[in-house]
């Protein structure tokens, strides 16, 4: 058996078997799937370890191909670059912390619950495995129905609003990437396999660009890029703790994948195209996502917007095409999950003592709780990118792979999304002040437990990350390094192929210290 | 022509089988009149599923009765579709009925005359035989369509069916004469070298058939009776209509497309664009109008009427000779996938339904409410409308995903992009009307009365069909092949 394989059906597995379990004792199901997402973790590591980061490794590791539906010209393929490892290993991670966190928060129908996790841990690692554009869709698609039921069951008041804003939104934007994918299949020998078609896609410019938008559309709302973000805020702000880690941690990542592994590398001239808008648009997203941080009184909400900002960040280093700039923007979708994860999961916590997300509800509280405030602190300034937290090194990566790549106006844009960092420090910092320090002006917050041992528990993970992954950045960098390399080389190819001006890589340093040069000039 | 035509009739053994079915549960009703009558579900059963082993294990026989029916790989393929509905939904009447003190062996004797009909209608090649099936076909329908008479409802729903019915057959029966004049023939597969081809004459019997059998599968703007007729019937009938009626018209729809196309000729184009303007009305304004619906059972007649111009846009991308037999192989793939997704969505919607005593008219038997809370209720029952839900929206990993996919791929195929990219756009409306039905089910506090626990037969059907929907769309594979064998021999 392929372990890749064994990693993602382990889950589901354990879906079905908690399906024969008796619905009214839920202990067991808690316990069965923290169970089996450790074990799914556990099968990981070996993933982790048995990958081989060198330049001339094979590009795709733990490979398995096999007929599924030969007829059509699906098949079953499934395999792990370095940056699919990176994203299936922190789906593994957070999901067992997802569980941990709902031990207490979830009462009502946890057999349903737990069920409906592990079918999401499931298709979410299919997603980043899979080699195969239909069995991409198919489990880019399976996401969306526990996604759906956890904030539609479990989330809060507003939540059916949420829930069908959530699965509309998404589904309305990947039918016409299915188009796109069968269009794709009678243009490349009549196969759906990701490798084949890459290598043998041949479309026109025309027909390459629109092909581009159809993948663009899908991947864009998952980010979600501005100006298609308005699921986002609503589904977060509505959905359980489990569900708004797993969306902001996971699913948000699945789209700037999704542009990483299948718009820019089918369609490489269409990206050079359509490269500056969607740079200015990620620019935009990312000071739009912070001002709107300015005035959420929602704690959740302002996370949410958060992450619209961060998000952004991903976007342009992915726009950059510089070995950097991608570098970064995997870098970030790491730090992301876990950061954004960790806020989640610690509103989350606030929200069981307190029961609401407002902020002016909350104030001094950390007195009461000095761990819980001390953790809020280092996960916000994770967030924020101070120096020494994993933050820090994806940011600066994107920010300067940005400014020194060949990117039209990169500078300018570079320029521009810095004033995010900043706009991001001063909200998370006021977000902070305004729930932990200052007096206490609430009754009722005067007696707040601390962390309990098993909240603990959950947290900690989350701060080892960002420790580690802000003091020791290679080891997580490795693995992404010869995908990067080769998205950048493909560009360069195509530059190459379709005798356009170099516009990708890195501007040789010489060249950047030097002033700018004149608009017109040779780049 | 000398000599009895054994191989003839032998090719007809399915229907046969049916037929010599129907006619013993009438014969049972006269001399057996006991009270229990759970057998003759049972029976019904046990002879669609021996008509559709005949129609496999008999060769092929090709074209029978001097060209006027064919029976090939692809008639048996509906065959079989036709009989697998007929057994699913005999297996939900026999409770639905007998809560209603209505079951009788007439009802399942009409059943399996339509169901005769409608395999008829799958082989016909001739228009005259066609017509003569689809009346066959039809007749059963209107009468089981009143079968339960309580309330305005029922009545109002059999009258209007069998008045346009009336109309569409006539529709039909012109169209037919027409291109007899113009061609001199009624087989298919005489008319494409006739003299006429391309005469304005033959492109008027066309639309006019066209027309009727637009009728038939409920397409805009002929869809107009599907609404009341498909809530107003017994909801076993209506599940049985919907399946089985569809299956048969799309089957003859689809030779008699490919027998105009082949000829080649102006006014075979003209018949494609008429079906083009259909297929591209009735897959936005049957989405469009099952949007507001609060009735599930209404929802999903017009969710039926979103499918036939699915399946439009399936005949259509036969016109292209590379993506015919994927087009063709789409189409039976995604009737069968319909077959088992409809008929169980409308046995859920049947177990649910309010029963009233008399004459009183239930205001609102099929209303979203009844579904609120049933995940807690009846889990299994939510679960198994939850699938069918999903695969008649498309979505992963469901039947109704890998139809759509395979019958858009044709699409594709034949470069009917707009018609592909209309198809996909108003599935969203799709998801949007039966998502509802699942916040309902799963999101929404329980209202009123406790729903009661489903029959064995009942649950058995249901599980059967929502077997079906996860294996098609999981291992569909083996299901596949065989649309693909069953399309390469039409003609």
């Amino acid at each position: 058996m392929n372990l890749l394989t064994v990693v993602t059906f382990v889950p589901l597995a354990g879906a079905l078997f908690a399906v024969l379990l008796p619905r009214d004792e839920p202990g067991q199901h808690r316990a069965l799937a923290l169970a089996v997402s450790l074990i799914t973790l556990g099968l990981s590591l070996f993933l982790w370890f048995g990958f081989d980061a060198a330049a001339g490794a094979a590009e795709f590791q733990f490979e398995e191909q096999r007929a599924w539906m030969p007829s059509l010209g699906i098949g079953y393929h499934v395999g792990l670059d370095g940056v699919a490892l990176l994203l299936v290993m922190l789906t593994t991670l957070l999901v067992p912390v997802v569980v941990l966190s709902t031990w207490k928060a979830v009462e009502d129908r946890v057999k349903e619950f737990m069920i409906a996790i592990l079918v999401l841990e499931t298709a979410m690692i299919g997603t980043f495995a899979a080699l195969d554009l239909v069995l991409f869709y198919v489990f880019w698609e399976l996401m969306l129905i526990p996604m759906y039921l956890l904030i539609g069951i479990w989330g809060s008041q507003n939540r059916l609003y949420a829930t069908v804003k959530f699965f509309v939104y998404t589904f309305a934007a990947s039918v016409l990437m299915l188009l796109a994918i069968l269009f794709v299949s009678f243009n490349d020998g009549g196969t759906f396999d990701y490798v084949q078609a890459r290598a043998a896609l041949n479309v026109t410019t025309a027909q390459g660009r629109w092909l581009f938008l159809a993948f663009a559309l899908a991947f864009a709302v998952k980010v979600p890029m501005f100006p298609l973000h308005t699921w986002l805020p609503d589904a977060h702000t509505e959905a359980p703790t489990a569900g708004s880690v797993i969306l902001a941690g996971v699913l948000l990542k699945m789209g700037t994948f999704g542009f990483f592994r299948y718009a820019m590398p089918l369609f490489p001239e269409a990206a050079l195209y359509f490269r500056p808008h969607l740079a200015t648009l990620a620019t935009v997203g990312i000071v739009y996502g912070a001002l709107m941080c300015f005035v959420q009184t929602d704690m959740k909400r302002l996370v949410a917007y958060s992450s619209v900002s961060h998000l952004g960040f991903v976007m342009l280093g992915l726009m950059a095409i510089s070995a950097e700039g991608l570098t970064g923007s995997v870098y970030q979708m790491l730090n992301h999950g876990v950061s954004t994860g960790g806020l989640f999961l610690l509103v989350g916590m606030l929200y069981e003592r307190r029961h609401t997300r407002l902020l002016s509800e909350y104030g001094g509280v950390a007195k009461q709780m000095p761990w819980l405030a001390t953790a809020f602190v280092v996960v916000t300034l994770s967030s924020i990118g101070l120096p020494g937290t994993n933050g820090f090194v994806g940011e600066f990566l994107i920010l300067s792979g940005t400014f020194l790549s060949r990117l039209p106006n990169g500078q300018v844009l570079t320029v521009v999304a810095s004033t995010g960092v900043i706009l991001g420090a001063v909200y998370m910092l006021v977000l902070v002040e305004k729930v932990f320090y200052g007096p206490i002006r609430k009754e009722e917050n005067r007696h707040l437990p601390d962390l309990s041992l098993r909240e603990g528990l959950v947290i900690a993970p989350v701060i080892v990350f960002i420790v580690v992954m802000g003091l020791m950045p290679a080891p997580f960098l490795a693995p992404a390094k010869p995908a990067v390399d080769r998205l950048v080389q493909r560009f360069q190819q195509a530059e190459a192929r379709l005798g356009l001006p170099s516009r990708v890589g890195t501007v040789p340093t010489a060249v950047a210290a030097r002033p700018p040069l004149p608009p017109g000039g040779a780049y | 022509m000398t000599g009895f035509p054994t191989r003839d009739f032998v090719a007809l053994v399915p229907i046969a089988i049916l037929t010599a079915g129907g006619l013993a549960l009438l014969l049972s009703e006269v001399f057996l009149s006991s009270v229990r009558r759970g057998y003759q579900s049972g029976l019904t059963v046990v002879t669609a599923l021996l008509a559709a082993v005949a129609a496999v294990v008999a060769q092929p026989a090709g074209p029978v009765f001097g060209g006027q029916a064919t029976v090939d790989l692809f008639s048996v393929f509906v065959t079989v579709i036709i009989c697998g509905g007929v057994a699913l939904s005999a297996l939900m009447s026999a409770s639905w009925l007998q809560a209603r003190d209505a079951e009788r062996g007439e009802y399942y004797a009409l059943t399996l005359f339509a169901a005769a009909g409608m395999a008829l209608v799958g082989m016909a090649s001739d228009l005259l035989v066609a017509f003569v099936a689809i009346e066959i076909m039809s007749l059963s329908t209107y009468s089981l369509t009143a079968y339960v008479r309580r309330g305005r409802r029922p009545s109002e729903a059999a009258f209007k069916y069998m008045i346009l019915g009336a109309i569409s057959s006539a529709l039909l029966l012109y169209g037919s004469s027409l291109v007899f004049g113009a061609t001199g023939t009624t087989l298919f597969s005489a008319m494409h070298g006739a003299k006429g081809a391309g005469s304005l004459l033959l492109l008027g019997g066309l639309g006019l058939i066209a027309s009727g059998l637009a009728f038939k599968v409920g397409a805009v703007p002929f869809h107009a009776w599907v609404p009341d007729v498909y809530e107003g019937a017994p909801t076993p009938v209506t599940a049985f209509m919907a399946a089985g009626v569809k299956t048969a018209a799309f089957a003859l729809l689809a030779r008699v497309f490919l027998s105009s196309q082949v000829g080649g000729g102006a006014g075979d184009l003209s018949f494609e664009k008429v079906l083009v303007v259909l297929a591209v009305l009735t897959m936005i304004v049957g989405n469009l109008l099952a949007l507001p619906q609060r009735s599930v059972k209404r929802m999903l007649a017009y969710s039926s009427i979103a499918h036939a111009g699915y399946l439009l846009v399936g005949v259509v991308s036969t016109r292209v000779e590379g993506a015919r037999s994927m087009a063709l192989a789409g189409l039976l793939f995604y009737l069968a996938a319909y077959t088992a997704t409809a008929i169980g969505a409308f046995a859920v919607v049947g177990s649910l339904e309010e029963r009233t005593r008399g004459d009183r008219e239930p205001a609102a038997a099929w209303d979203l409410s009844r579904f609120s809370g049933l995940a807690s209720r009846r889990p299994g029952l939510a679960f198994a409308m939850t699938v069918f839900l999903l695969s008649l929206a498309g979505v992963p990993p469901t039947a109704g995903f890998v139809a759509k996919l395979y019958l858009f791929k044709a699409a594709v195929g034949a470069q009917l992009y707009p018609l592909a990219i209309v198809g996909v756009l108003t599935s969203i409306l799709g998801a949007f009307y039966y998502l509802r039905v699942v916040v309902h089910m799963y999101m929404k506090p329980a209202e009123g009365t406790e729903a009661a626990a489903p029959a064995p037969a009942m649950v058995f059907a249901l599980g059967v069909a929502a077997l079906v929907v996860v294996l098609f769309g999981l291992v569909a594979d083996p299901i596949l092949r065989l649309a693909q064998a069953a399309s390469a021999l039409v003609m």
